[in-house]
């Protein structure tokens, strides 16, 4: 299975990191969609076809925990495999988002964990990595 | 100031150089260091439990390198994604310091990164900080400065060791 993925996070150069992250990751990918917040998101899971989601916290407009909690409340999107991808670092609501179903990863993050969690949340186990990303400890932190 | 904060500010400013950018910063800048202007300037607001402002400052000769190494060298070529890039990392500092000086448990919202022009920064930076650091790195320099403009209670070290500019 090959996944189409959605992006959601007000910086280009945050969505162009983990797009990068996820072209080098082996996870196979059929499509990647970016959104600039939580309300241009939602358009975009209404238009398209999402298998996995990747959410900042921090937006303007709409931020990511109600976009995720829109998400849970919404028959079509309530099972929709969500990581969300920000510095968020209070426990709070991180305890909240971890409530509504999502997976955590911390900025900055090294790209493993990225494709770690990605590979435990989609059940993914057939990957072929890439190159040295999984061989050695030299790896680049996002 | 606060030796309790600007440390706090040192450690979140030089991690997240060091993890998102690959760039090591010296806490003693060389003379020609000293000389860059810290003519690219990033501000992140933040509201909760404390209400303030996060100030990253880098020298514009930074900014290739900065985006270079977060985003490749044919983006990074661009000069409003080598400004978005200096954003990211002043959001990341600030998300990254809130919860070292205010807990874990505390909650707080960030605006998006705004660039500021040297005219802004003079009006918008005459308040003062609770701590300020400088740090060399390659041919300029960095400099993270952290404004609180309530809420002083909440984060450890602005207000026991004093909060002054």
């Amino acid at each position: 299975m090959a996944f189409n993925v959605l992006v959601v996070d007000d910086s280009a150069v945050m969505r162009a990191m983990i797009v990068r992250t996820l072209k080098m990751s082996g996870v196979p990918i059929a499509s990647i969609h970016e959104a600039a917040n939580g309300e241009e998101g939602l358009h975009k899971l209404n238009d398209e076809w999402i298998d996995l989601l990747l959410l900042d916290v921090n937006m303007p407009v709409m931020n990511g925990q109600e976009m995720l909690q829109r998400i849970r409340d919404d028959e079509r999107t309530r099972d929709l495999a969500v990581i969300i991808v920000s510095t968020e670092g209070s426990e709070t609501r991180l305890a909240a988002l971890q409530a509504l179903g999502a997976a955590i990863v911390h900025k900055p993050f090294p790209p493993e964990t990225l494709r770690d969690t990605i590979l435990r949340v989609t059940g993914v186990t057939d990957v072929e990595y890439y190159g040295s990303f999984a061989a050695t400890g030299d790896s680049l932190d996002f | 100031m606060s030796n309790t904060m600007v440390h706090l500010l040192q450690q979140a400013t030089a991690s997240t150089f060091e993890e998102l950018a690959f760039l090591f910063l010296e806490t003693e800048c060389t003379e020609e260091q000293a000389e860059a202007p810290l003519d690219a300037i990033v501000t992140v607001n933040f509201h909760g439990p404390a209400r303030g402002r996060l100030t990253l400052s880098a020298s514009s000769a930074l900014l290739p390198a900065i985006a270079a190494n977060m985003l490749g060298e044919e983006q990074s070529r661009f000069v409003p994604l080598q400004r978005d890039a200096l954003g990211e990392m002043a959001n990341v500092v600030c998300g990254n310091l809130l919860p070292l000086a205010a807990g874990a448990e505390a909650v707080f919202r960030l605006d998006a990164p705004q660039w500021m022009t040297d005219a802004d920064a003079v009006t918008r930076t005459g308040d003062a900080s609770v701590a300020s650091v400088i740090f060399g790195v390659e041919d300029g320099r960095v400099a993270a400065q952290l404004y609180v403009f309530e809420g002083h209670d909440a984060l450890v070290g602005t207000v026991s060791e004093g909060a002054a500019a």
